[in-house]
């Protein structure tokens, strides 16, 4: 009897102490303690090991499962590709003449994100946190807070890092929130903030819009710059539904991610936002 | 059996456990994630810690649960302590509750995980409550995590604990230990 009343007790104790690790630990830490960098050092080329033969027998499965469809969609793949260079070159061309305009202002610019890009080398897979592990650390220049993204759009920022792995918070998670406005009007007054949805899992949510913000289903979202984290002008998803928020003061909208979270594989981590004097 | 060799045998027990968990870790993070959408990955570790922590009971079911789950936080936890809290209080009560049940039937062990998964679930729901302000939709939760986790995890238990059943009987988890 004494010696369960003495496990109950040290149990209880432990249980204060994980407490207080959780406390002091959550959201302070930046980079991992020395012993937890040495195991993680030793396990990132593991992870990559076993992430990499994944990606291989994922792709391999599903080339024998889609042949046909995938000739299909290498073709319409061949079309989008020709239809992106062209864009492409109306984008060069339209950069310039924004040059040549900024050069008449006297602006001084620098238009130029430094990336670094990254391999995804493992992913929370308890339900409740929507996070990776990438293969660059603090070795390769990453810092905490830092925008990691992909082709496609904002993909998440930079949480915690040991030498060659970090952890990287998706957009997707409920702790994450950003600030973000509406592509085709691009309202200064109709900043709202996009927030993970937990309830429709791999979904948005952008809260805090003003009742006289115009959204419309389809139109893009992007990230409106502030708080210096994540920069301007990326894009986050596209709206699915709108509809006004549980007290029917602001609005609130449903958004699909540009970026697909389940199929993660390389993205980029920005060292340095563009900035304009 | 001497204190001394009890604690010999926990520690390679332990030893064991924590290779065995590195290797889960590294699997259902690299490797199955790649397979498995995240609203559909069962917690190897969790069936695993639940289903030793029933045959060794709440002794060292506290500390396997502590290494488990302090494990897990390196690779994935949103801060240091967070899973171990959940899988070290899940495997407490399991060991106590093995007390009371047959461990050479399934039917026990199996309603065991199921019951461990709720509890494991929820314990991480109010824990993101406490420390983050939004726990999210307990109904939501109730459904697609608690209920179905702990379906597939009733699965999982049929093909885990035999096997680890097995495996102790036959001294797999001594095999660090001196003779």
């Amino acid at each position: 009897m004494e010696q369960t009343t003495r496990r109950f007790f040290v149990f209880l104790t432990l249980i204060v102490l994980l407490l207080a690790a959780i406390f002091f630990t959550g959201d302070y830490r930046s980079r991992y303690t020395f012993a937890e960098d040495l195991l993680l050092i030793g396990l990132s080329p593991v992870q990559g090991f076993f992430s990499q033969l994944g990606w291989r027998i994922y792709r391999f499965t599903q080339a024998v499962r889609d042949h046909n469809a995938l000739v299909e969609e290498n073709k319409a793949l061949r079309e989008e590709l020709a239809a992106r260079d062209n864009l492409r070159y109306q984008l060069m061309e339209l950069q310039k003449e924004n040059y040549r305009l900024r050069q008449m202002l006297n602006f001084k610019e620098r238009v130029s994100y430094e990336l670094l890009p990254a391999q995804v080398i493992a992913r929370d897979p308890s339900q409740w946190f929507e996070t990776i592990t990438i293969n660059r650390g603090y070795a390769d220049g990453v810092e905490r807070n830092m925008a990691v993204v992909t082709s496609e759009g904002l993909v998440g920022n930079v949480t915690k890092l040991a030498r060659n792995s970090a952890q990287v918070l998706l957009l997707t998670d409920s702790r994450r929130a950003v600030s973000a406005m509406v592509q085709r009007t691009r309202e200064p007054g109709a900043v709202g903030i996009v927030e993970g949805y937990p309830e429709a899992k791999g979904s948005l949510r952008m809260v805090n819009i003003p009742p006289e913000a115009r959204l419309q289903v389809g139109d893009t979202v992007i990230s409106a710059g502030i708080g210096g984290i994540f920069p301007k002008g990326l894009i986050i998803g596209h709206i699915v539904e709108t509809g006004s928020d549980q007290y029917g003061l602001l609005q609130q909208a449903i958004i699909r991610p540009a970026v697909d979270f389940n199929r993660l594989e390389e993205v980029f981590v920005v060292l340095q936002l563009p900035y304009e004097e | 059996m001497s204190e001394l060799e009890i604690n010999k045998h926990n520690l390679s027990l332990y030893l064991m456990v924590f290779l065995l968990s590195l290797f889960i870790l590294v699997l259902e993070g690299s490797f199955l994630s790649v397979f498995f959408k995240s609203a559909k990955m069962p917690d190897f570790l969790l069936v695993m810690l639940v289903c030793l922590a029933f045959i060794w009971g709440e002794q060292t079911g506290i500390v396997l649960g502590l290494l488990t789950g302090l494990l897990q936080d390196l690779f994935f936890g949103p801060a240091l302590g967070f899973f171990a809290l959940a899988k070290m209080v899940v495997a407490y009560l399991v060991g106590l509750t093995a007390r009371e049940v047959y461990k050479d039937q399934l039917a026990g062990p199996m309603l065991i995980v199921f019951m461990a998964t709720f509890v494991h679930e929820f314990i991480i729901f109010f824990l993101r409550l406490l420390f983050w302000g939004h726990g999210g939709d307990f109904f939501y939760f109730l459904d697609v995590l608690f209920l179905r986790k702990a379906a597939y995890h009733l699965l999982l238990a049929m093909l885990f604990y035999p096997l680890l059943y097995r495996a102790g009987r036959r001294g797999f988890f001594h095999v660090f230990q001196k003779q």
